[in-house]
């Protein structure tokens, strides 16, 4: 996490409503231990973790703020800033790598114009580069949400991006 | 104890050691980078690796590892040096080689072990940290390029001083030390994490720059701020003072400090002192010389009986307090106080009438041994920092029960586990009255509590202490009073502690009264750990009122003195270093009162708002340029001495009663040690101290108590005025007294006064932080700006009172709550 992107975060911190961290917060707060799930709760809320939602939540849990930060930049499941409704993950490991993932990688930048953990601007699409998706048979291999793609090419990328961006924004 | 041997040497050490306790106290070095004794093992840096036959073929690491019977280890093998070679080089890979401007240079453990293994080249290639330095505050400076993670700052602020502002962010290679969200470091300012730095990632920014570490010359001393009595060391260049230095060694604190005694030490050196006496001719204060001011004011002195009274600050030394009686009784006046008379009310008339002598029994040193701490006023923790730290040390790593009584939540509110009842302003002592009341009617007094002086009388007016009624009156519920006090009787070991000073007008003596009661019915006193602890305001409160420089058997207290001088009673007023027109309630009252005053003299360090209205000012010396003993708030007889030679052309306290003893035709003491002689001769508790007998830590003056119940007063409570807020003043963190502001440290951080309000007033007054709110009460009123915090109840608003420019005396008449309105 770079200075950058905190920034990035704070910039677009748009009026949050807390109400859903307070309940998921009421919900947790007598449990011993509670600092992961109550940010594993507020992040499968609002899609990310808003600064505004870990103050209250230092606050309400009495952890320092800065303790919290510890945790939300330690693991990678956490988000500091909003991510797109689509999150694309193409696989750079080994046997992708000889297969060509480099080109897709680059096929999606060409399109999407985002790197590596960035989100479009309309929060259609993240685009996430990953070690190993652990089916190295189905090389290149790419996935968006949930959805495989193995034995990508160029042109699967265009149909890709053309697919999920057909899909209206909720 | 268990055997074991290092380095082929049998050696002894505590069960519950680990081999680098065990080699270190039996002097032997494991080299180490992230340890503390202060703090939990860590185990991060990886340079105390060790090797354990028992354990044959791993390397240990020394601080976190147990020692077991019979364990044989070797400190220094071949193997051993080379991987701790190994750890210094990739230290060293990404460390800036920066040495010549890093203030650390000559004091840096990285720099001394990489000489120690004689680290002269690298096998490894990487680039350098690229972080960006850190200069958002003016206190400490944070780069993060010449970090080795080691923790310790991380783990101060958390296990020590239970602020939290830094964390490991990231991991890997890319973990650092930050705050959270990247930004800069906002906290408290006690520079902990800068003393336990091992490298120079974290620096004193006042000192940068200023002398090389080796240049200086290291001279003991005690903080000269508030009455906990921290040990510091000066570090001294030129005859000045140029920083502090970290000594983990040093006092019960082991050499924690807080921002008044890390950062608050410029005032001096500061170019503001008086160096010369001045002398009002023409109506103008004008330079003059010692000869003529000392004989204008012996001029006045002499003969004036009554009519002359004086006021010290508590921040002279015992020896200095008690020659300036000598010169007052010389005068023939026994009207001589100190901190406006109440500020030390709750030992000079309070434990009087409870104890039998003018002081609490317990010391800080109870504190981590108790089981149950009741803190009266979260204030606590800002009057007395370091006092906050064994607070949080003790609910923290020693799991003692903290409970609080306040009129507000605070700091230590948020300790694990901590119970704070908020009640209504200024009803603690009523609160108290029906813990005692309940503690009674529940069968949990102690058995023998028949027996001390007062029982009956005491427990007749308990009987207008039910806890319903006044849990009504105080804002509490009734079963938040009972379980307060059942809790409080029932811990084997209970220390109650609550703080008094010039901010805390009122009932200071009631208050001592109550806690002695509550202490004396649960049969809490005389054990270790168990007690009462009043924490008295400035460095030398306790000594003061040992001395006796208060009003005795019909004589004028300090409010009284300036009451004298409004009526043109006193004709002649001697102002030691106390600054009444600021720490004074009633900012109008006083005025009018030193204009009056026919002859004002102050003595002081600077050009205080009393001292700009004096007829003669002497300019005098800080605690750094003077000799002689204070006494902490747990009656710790500490000796000061000369750090730095006087400056320009001041004199101490001393010098100055001594002169004028002369004058008025008397024989001084030569010396301050010859006075303490005296002390020791005559003061109870003193018996037998000598400067050598004090040493470095000093020694506790012991307290003889003989308990006695004294009759509660029935108080009304407060009744709120309708449309107005309670104002309560009290002391900020940053400072202490109106000195504070003459250290720049302090100044940086909180320059200025302020109104703290709670965020349902705010919402409700639509006020939003830093607007500028006219506060306005009976006596007067003035601008603040709004402090908006979680930590107010409704109704409360509270304002430190330490600032001269725009002192908050302005509306604040001197009882405990002032009821304000308050307008944007």
């Amino acid at each position: 996490m770079s200075k950058a992107v905190a920034q990035q975060a704070e910039e677009q911190e748009v009026i949050i409503d807390l109400a859903k961290a307070n309940a998921i917060i009421d919900k947790y707060i007598d449990l011993p231990g509670n600092l992961m799930p109550v940010l594993q709760a507020v992040q499968d809320s609002y899609g990310y973790i808003p600064q505004v939602a870990a103050d209250l939540i230092a606050e309400r849990l009495n952890v320092y703020p800065s303790q919290i930060y510890g945790v939300l930049t330690f693991y990678a499941q956490f988000h500091l800033k909003p991510r797109g409704r689509f999150i694309i993950r193409v696989c750079v490991g080994t046997a992708c790598h000889v297969q060509g993932a480099q080109r897709i990688k680059e096929t999606f930048f060409n399109l999407l114009h985002i790197a590596h953990t960035e989100t479009s601007a309309d929060l259609r699409f993240t685009f996430e580069e990953v070690a190993c998706l652990g089916a190295c048979g189905m090389a290149p291999l790419a996935m968006v949400n949930d959805d495989t793609y193995g034995k990508m090419t160029v042109q699967k990328v265009d149909e890709i991006v053309a697919k999920y961006s057909a899909i209206p924004l909720d | 104890m268990l055997n074991l041997t290092i380095d082929g040497k049998q050696v002894t050490a505590p069960k519950d050691s680990t081999i680098y306790d065990a080699a270190r106290i039996n002097g032997i070095k494991i080299p180490i980078l992230c340890h503390d004794k202060k703090l939990k093992p860590f185990g991060a840096c990886r340079m105390c690796l060790v090797e354990v036959e028992q354990m044959k073929g791993r390397q240990i690491p020394a601080c976190t590892t147990p020692i077991t019977e019979g364990m044989i280890v070797q400190t220094a093998t071949p193997e051993i040096v080379k991987a701790r070679e190994l750890v210094l080089e990739l230290l060293l890979l990404n460390h800036p080689l920066d040495c010549p401007v890093c203030d650390k240079g000559g004091d840096c453990d990285l720099q001394n072990l990489t000489y120690d293994y004689k680290v002269d080249s690298n096998r490894f290639l990487d680039s350098k940290f690229q972080h960006e330095i850190d200069y958002n505050n003016p206190l400490i400076e944070r780069d993060m390029n010449r970090c080795v993670l080691c923790g310790k700052c991380v783990r101060i602020c958390d296990e020590i001083v239970g602020f939290g502002a830094l964390t490991f962010i990231d991991r890997g290679i890319e973990t650092k030390i930050g705050c959270e969200f990247e930004k800069g470091l906002n906290c408290e300012f006690c520079g902990s994490c800068v003393s336990v730095c091992p490298v120079g990632s974290l620096l004193a920014r006042p000192f940068k720059f200023k002398a090389r570490f080796w240049s200086l010359t290291k001279q003991k001393s005690v903080c000269g701020y508030c009455g906990t009595g921290c040990n510091l060391t000066l570090g001294v260049k030129d005859n000045k003072v140029l920083t502090t230095i970290y000594d983990e060694n040093q006092g019960f604190h082991n050499g924690q400090l807080c921002v008044r005694g890390r950062f608050g030490y410029q005032f001096i050196n500061s170019e503001k002192r008086l160096t010369k006496p001045l002398v009002r001719k023409n109506g103008k204060l004008e330079e003059s010389n010692w000869d003529e001011a000392l004989e204008i004011i012996a001029s006045r002195m002499k003969g004036a009986g009554a009519e002359v009274a004086a006021i010290a600050t508590p921040r002279l030394t015992n020896e200095e307090l008690l020659l300036f009686k000598k010169m007052m009784i010389m005068a023939g006046s026994n009207n001589y106080d100190h901190a406006a008379g109440y500020a030390h009310a709750a030992l000079s008339d309070g434990f009087v009438r409870s104890f039998g002598t003018t002081a609490a029994p317990s010391t800080i040193l109870d504190i981590q041994k108790s089981d149950l701490l009741l803190v009266i006023k979260t204030d606590s923790y800002e009057t007395h920092p370091v006092i906050g730290f064994e607070i949080n040390m003790a609910v923290k790593n020693k799991g003692v029960t903290l409970k609080i009584l306040s009129d507000k939540q605070g700091k230590l509110s948020r300790l694990p586990d901590a119970r704070t009842l908020v009640h209504s302003p200024g009803s603690e002592v009523a609160i108290l009255n029906a813990m005692a009341r309940v503690i009674l009617d529940n069968k949990l007094a102690d058995g023998s509590v028949t027996d001390v002086p007062g029982f009956a009388n005491f427990e007749k007016a308990l009987a207008g202490f039910a806890p319903e009624a006044i849990a009504e009156q105080c804002g509490l519920s009734a079963v938040d009073i009972k379980l307060l006090a059942s809790s409080y009787a029932r811990a084997e070991k209970a220390l109650i502690l609550f703080p008094v000073g010039q901010a805390y007008p009122g009932h200071n003596a009631a208050l001592a009264n109550a806690v002695a009661n509550l202490a004396i019915i649960a049969g809490k006193l005389g054990k270790e750990g168990s007690g009462v602890l009043c924490l008295s305001e400035k460095n030398n409160s306790q000594g003061a009122v040992d001395m006796g420089f208060y009003a005795v058997d019909g004589a004028l207290d300090a409010l009284q003195i300036i009451d004298g001088c409004a009526a043109g009673s006193i004709k002649t007023l001697f102002i030691a270093g106390e600054n009444p027109l600021v720490s004074y309630p009633d900012h109008a009252k006083i005025k009018a009162a030193l204009d009056q005053t026919e002859f004002l003299i102050v003595s002081e360090l600077f050009m205080t708002e009393t001292a700009a209205m004096a007829d003669v000012v002497l300019p005098v010396c800080s605690f750094a340029e003077k000799e002689g003993t204070v006494t902490a708030t747990d009656r710790r007889v500490q000796h000061i001495k000369p750090a730095i030679k006087k400056i320009g052309q001041s004199r101490t306290d001393f010098e100055v009663f001594a002169a004028l003893i002369d004058k008025l035709g008397g024989i001084a003491p030569a010396t301050p040690a010859s006075v303490f002689a005296e002390i020791a001769a005559n003061v109870p508790g003193y018996a037998d101290m000598s400067y050598s007998a004090l040493g470095d830590e000093g020694v506790f003056a012991a307290v003889d108590v003989k308990p006695a119940f004294v009759v509660p007063q029935q108080t009304a409570a407060a009744s709120p005025e309708s449309g107005k807020l309670a104002l309560v003043t009290g002391s900020a963190l940053y400072h202490n007294g109106t000195l504070s502001q003459y250290g720049e440290g302090p100044m940086h951080v909180c320059p200025e006064g302020y109104i703290e309000l709670s965020r349902a007033d705010a919402a409700a007054l639509k006020f939003a932080e830093n607007d500028l709110l006219t506060v306005t009460s009976a006596s007067g009123s003035m601008k603040l700006k709004a402090r908006v915090t979680s930590r107010m109840p409704q109704g409360l608003v509270f304002a430190p009172y330490h600032f001269g420019a725009n002192p908050v005396n302005q509306v604040w008449s001197g009882s405990p709550v002032t009821w304000v309105t308050v307008v944007k």
